[in-house]
């Protein structure tokens, strides 16, 4: 079977994020009534598993090989069956 | 002694690096980042660049090249280990050092000559310096800012693995001597056993004249004390 995953690699809570500190400033500016703006990044992993578990196994052992753990945490986001044969090559 | 001067895709100061050792009279070569084999060196340079276009993170896929196991046995083993700019940021998201290199605080890629002060004169990379000098070297990077959490920096500092500290021409340590945010004014770090260094400023940038200084050349001056 063919999976997407879905993962959210984040700044630690608390690690000074310049790039939303940037992005707050714009909206701020532009009136919106924004509190606060972290910038994250998403990864969309197409990948082949024989069950939902082991796609979302497979899929948090990417997420913590990409993740630097002095900085950063990931989320699995999300995890869906793709049809068919589709995303395989 | 003879160094390998790792290039990745990406790498683009690999050619200073060599030519900063042929200054300093030590022998060095080439070698690409699918090496497994270093046995036949002494040591490694990690030159700076944009590894794999610094995707994801400056770094962050280039610590999964083949090369990168034989780098961890040679610092396992002892022998010098440099990693300059994106060198240094291999060698955090490799573990070799701790820490993190994060986005400059005014997010602006700042490349200008900045003065770091020599912490620790006692390490096979600054016996040519002594300490509290200071050195005038480039900086060129967008990610530079050393982040640890407050029990590695603690620990950093209390062991004097703090190599290169921005300052002032005259050495004083201040945030307005800082150029990227970087906690305690670090630039420079070495492991617990003193044999890996990292750093951001450029020491292969400033070893000739014709370079716009030489304050550098002690880093490779000092490496050339540890043959004898």
């Amino acid at each position: 079977m063919t999976y997407q995953a879905t993962l959210l690699i984040e700044l630690k809570p608390g690690i000074l994020d310049p790039q939303g500190r940037a992005v707050e400033g714009v909206l701020k500016g532009l009136g919106h009534p924004v509190e606060s703006v972290r910038v994250g990044r998403v990864l969309e992993v197409v990948l082949r598993a024989e069950s939902e578990e082991e796609a979302r196994a497979l899929a948090s052992r990417i997420g913590a090989a990409l993740t630097n753990p002095v900085m950063e945490v990931f989320t699995l986001e999300g995890l869906k069956a793709l049809e068919g044969a589709e995303g395989g090559r | 002694m003879r160094f390998a001067v790792v290039q990745f895709p990406g790498s683009n100061c690999d050619r200073d690096a060599l030519f900063a050792f042929q200054v300093a009279g030590l022998k060095a070569e080439l070698v690409p980042h699918t090496e497994t084999d270093l046995s036949r060196f002494d040591g490694v340079f990690l030159p700076g660049g944009f590894t794999y276009g610094d995707y994801l993170r400056p770094g962050a896929l280039a610590k999964f090249a083949p090369v990168m196991g034989e780098v961890e046995r040679l610092a396992r083993r002892g022998h010098p280990v440099i990693g300059v700019c994106n060198g240094f940021q291999i060698l955090t998201e490799a573990g070799l050092l701790p820490g993190a290199l994060l986005a400059n605080l005014n997010l602006h890629f700042t490349c200008k000559e900045v003065h770091v002060r020599v912490e620790r004169a006692d390490l096979p990379f600054t016996r040519a310096y002594r300490q509290g000098q200071v050195l005038r070297l480039p900086i060129a990077h967008a990610e530079g800012r050393y982040y640890a959490d407050p029990e590695t920096l603690e620990r950093l500092e209390g062991e004097g693995r703090v190599v290169f500290r921005y300052s002032g021409p005259k050495g004083e340590v201040s945030e307005a001597y800082n150029p990227n945010g970087s906690l305690n004014g670090i630039a420079g770090i070495v492991n617990e056993r003193g044999n890996v260094l990292g750093m951001m400023p450029h020491p292969e940038r400033a070893v000739h004249e014709v370079l716009g200084g030489t304050d550098g050349l002690g880093l490779f001056l000092s490496l050339a004390m540890e043959v004898v």
